[in-house]
Order: structure tokens, then C-alpha cells, then sequence
């Protein structure tokens, strides 16, 4: 059966978007682990099929000032891939990498959110091999790009993209554990409806 | 006398008369319209998310300007309102994202202002003051009471259109 939307995908799909997902995101911890040259583990993510209020409330609230990465992905994959960074994770970041943490978003300058658009990559970069290698698809990804704003209206950016097929977003939550403390992340695979079709199909669930 | 706050959520639109306040939050590509009919002082706030309803069986007319704005309109009227005497505002309209190299993602935020801007032109209604464009969300509140329209956003003052 083809889908028509996030939400059409019963529990068996839900499964295996879960199962690579948590490969993905170990990938992507790993990356990390590397770059900081400290210990990451990851919990198991939950993949979550919501709406966009139920996905603001689920990262924090719709005010809140978070940064984030946004990558394209093309070839055999269309869609978007969006990482948010919340306070704790990126003050956690910032210590090991520049040795500085902070208040608030509003406080960082230019280096600051280079350093995150730079680490927001290479967890969506790392997030995205394991995925083409399990799937066995070719995924381009474009340059990062990047923003600190409002939670709420960032989210409106893939809620838009895909605002005439679908009203829900696919939100992978893990929490990244360092120093024994849990750090919130929050990604978002989006991949358009014709690409998550034949992700399931060539994974034989569909 | 108690205020009453509506909250409006994405692809909605909320209206009332009297001493309340009518917020939507984190307007990104989005656009928040005001009306104001300031002798009824009555007034509404629509959310549109994208430009047209393509789909006629769609039911969430409020998520489309086009449809957005005519529903909005037929219900002020029916509650008094007179198109020639309401103020119209608009905000939002952000690109939250810069892509290099593909300088039409995002662009959604642009499109939703112009077809906005046109609908209203098609319905006779002067847009009396704006705040769209730019690259940052804002949330926008409009005070029944007095008409007055504040917008809030990271980093700045609040601003009153």
C-alpha cells in the first residue's frame, strides 16, 4: 500500500523507521564523540509522527530560542533534515569545543554559531550515511544552513514545505548523554512522501 | 473588567468583541492579518500557513490565504463588520533559512505576502500598516480594546504597528 502521508505508516514501518533511526543516531553520536574527544552514548531514539503543535511542545515552547541546522537532501531522497540545538546541549558543546558557556542564544557571537551549524552538520552528515548504507540509496545533502530564532517559527519552515501533502512532521527524539547528563536533541528527517515510499519498499516492509 | 486572551494556532483565525486580546505566537514563513472594525470594536486574527487552497475539499479553509481571508471576511460581516472602516495589518512572511545556492526554498514566506496583498486588494481593503519579510519569526498581538496591534520578536523591542 502506498502512503499518502506520514501518518499512514502503521506500527511495523513505524518499527523500522525506528530501527534505523537508532542507527543513525548512534552514528551521529559517535561523530560527535570523536570531535569532542569525550564520551557520547545515546539513548534509543522514539520515531514521532505529530503535528506542529504537538512537536513544539514535545522539544520545549513555541517562543523558546533555539538554534538550528537545516540540510537539503536530493538524488534518491528528497526532503529536509533539521537539527535543534536547545541550551543544554549547545552550552555542553561550546564548553569542549571554544571552552565557553552561555546564558542564552542572544549572548553568542558569529564563532559561536558557526561552531553549531558546523556540529549540526556532521550529526545530520553522520545521521544520513548510516541511513544510505542500511537502505542502500544514494542521499545528497546540500550545504547547512543555519538560524537562531523562535522554536515555533522554525518549525513553520518544514511545515510549509510540505504544507500541501501532509500536516505532520517526523521528529526523532533521542537524548544524548555526557557527563552522566541527559541533553535533549532534536532531529527531524523529512523526507517527501514519494521518498519515504520508496524507502519502506526497498526495505521490503511496504 | 477581566481580559480574555484567544490564542490562534497555525492555519486558524479566532475574532471577538469588547475587552480581550487576540495573540498568535512564532509567526515564521506564515502571516498574521488583523481586522479591526473600531466603532464595533470588533476584531479578528487569521494564521495563514500557505497561498491557496488548491484542493476545494480541503476543509481547513483558515490554512490558505485565499480562502483564509474570504471566510474571515464573511464572518466579521455577518457579525457587523464594514469593510470600508476596518483596519488591516499584516506580519510575518520571515525566510527563516538562507540556502546557498537555491534562492527558491524558503521563498514561501514571500509568496503567502504577495497573495495576501492581493486578496485584500481584490476585497477593496487598504493594508494600513505591515512588518513582513526579514529573516527572524515574530509573534503578533492585537488588543481588541483599542485596535492596537504589538509585535514581538528576538532581540528587539516590542513594535506597535
Amino acid at each position: 500500500m502506498r502512503l499518502k502521508s506520514y501518518e499512514d505508516m502503521n506500527l511495523q514501518e513505524l518499527d523500522v523507521m525506528k530501527e534505523i533511526s537508532s542507527i543513525g543516531t548512534s552514528h551521529a553520536a559517535t561523530a560527535l564523540s570523536k570531535l569532542l574527544q569525550k564520551e557520547v552514548r545515546i539513548s534509543i531514539p522514539e520515531v514521532n509522527i505529530l503535528g506542529y503543535e504537538e512537536t513544539v511542545e514535545k522539544i520545549g515552547y513555541i517562543e523558546e530560542l533555539v538554534a538550528a541546522t537545516l540540510v537539503r537532501m536530493s538524488n534518491e531522497v528528497n526532503g529536509l533534515m533539521l537539527f535543534i540545538f536547545k541550551m543544554d546541549l549547545a552550552n555542553a558543546v561550546l564548553e569542549k569545543l571554544i571552552g565557553k558557556r552561555y546564558e542564552s542564544f542572544e549572548d553568542m557571537d558569529e564563532m559561536d554559531y558557526s561552531a553549531l551549524e558546523e556540529i549540526g552538520n556532521i550529526i545530520i552528515c553522520s545521521y544520513v550515511n548510516a541511513f544510505t548504507q542500511l537502505v542502500g540509496v544514494e542521499i545528497d545533502l546540500s550545504v547547512p544552513s543555519s538560524t537562531v530564532n523562535m522554536l515555533g517559527g522554525i518549525l513553520t519552515v518544514p511545515i510549509a514545505e510540505y504544507g500541501y501533502v501532509t500536516d505532520k512532521l517526523m521528529y526523532i527524539n533521542a537524548e544524548f548523554i555526557m557527563d552522566g547528563e541527559k541533553l535533549s536533541d532534536g532531529l527531524l528527517m523529512l523526507p517527501d512522501i514519494e521518498s519515504l515510499n520508496s524507502i519502506l519498499e526497498k526495505l521490503g516492509v511496504s | 473588567m477581566a481580559e480574555r486572551e484567544l490564542k490562534v494556532g497555525i492555519g486558524d483565525m479566532k475574532f471577538t468583541r469588547g475587552d480581550s486580546r487576540i495573540i498568535t505566537y512564532a509567526l515564521g514563513s506564515c502571516i498574521g492579518i488583523t481586522f479591526y472594525d473600531p466603532f464595533l470594536k470588533l476584531g479578528g486574527l487569521l494564521h495563514i500557513m500557505l497561498p491557496a487552497r488548491t484542493d476545494p475539499n480541503d476543509p481547513k479553509i483558515f490554512k490558505y490565504a485565499d480562502s483564509g481571508i474570504h471566510e474571515t471576511l464573511r464572518k466579521l460581516t455577518a457579525f457587523g463588520m464594514v469593510k470600508s472602516r476596518t483596519v488591516v495589518k499584516i506580519a510575518g512572511g520571515a525566510k527563516m533559512f538562507e540556502m546557498k545556492g537555491n534562492s527558491d526554498f524558503g521563498n514561501i514566506g514571500q509568496r503567502n505576502a504577495a497573495m495576501v496583498k492581493k486578496i485584500l486588494m481584490e476585497e477593496r481593503m487598504r493594508i494600513s500598516a505591515e512588518d513582513t519579510g526579514g529573516t527572524y519569526a515574530r509573534t503578533m498581538l492585537l488588543d481588541v480594546s483599542n485596535g492596537d496591534v504589538v509585535l514581538r520578536t528576538v532581540g528587539k523591542p516590542e513594535k506597535h504597528l
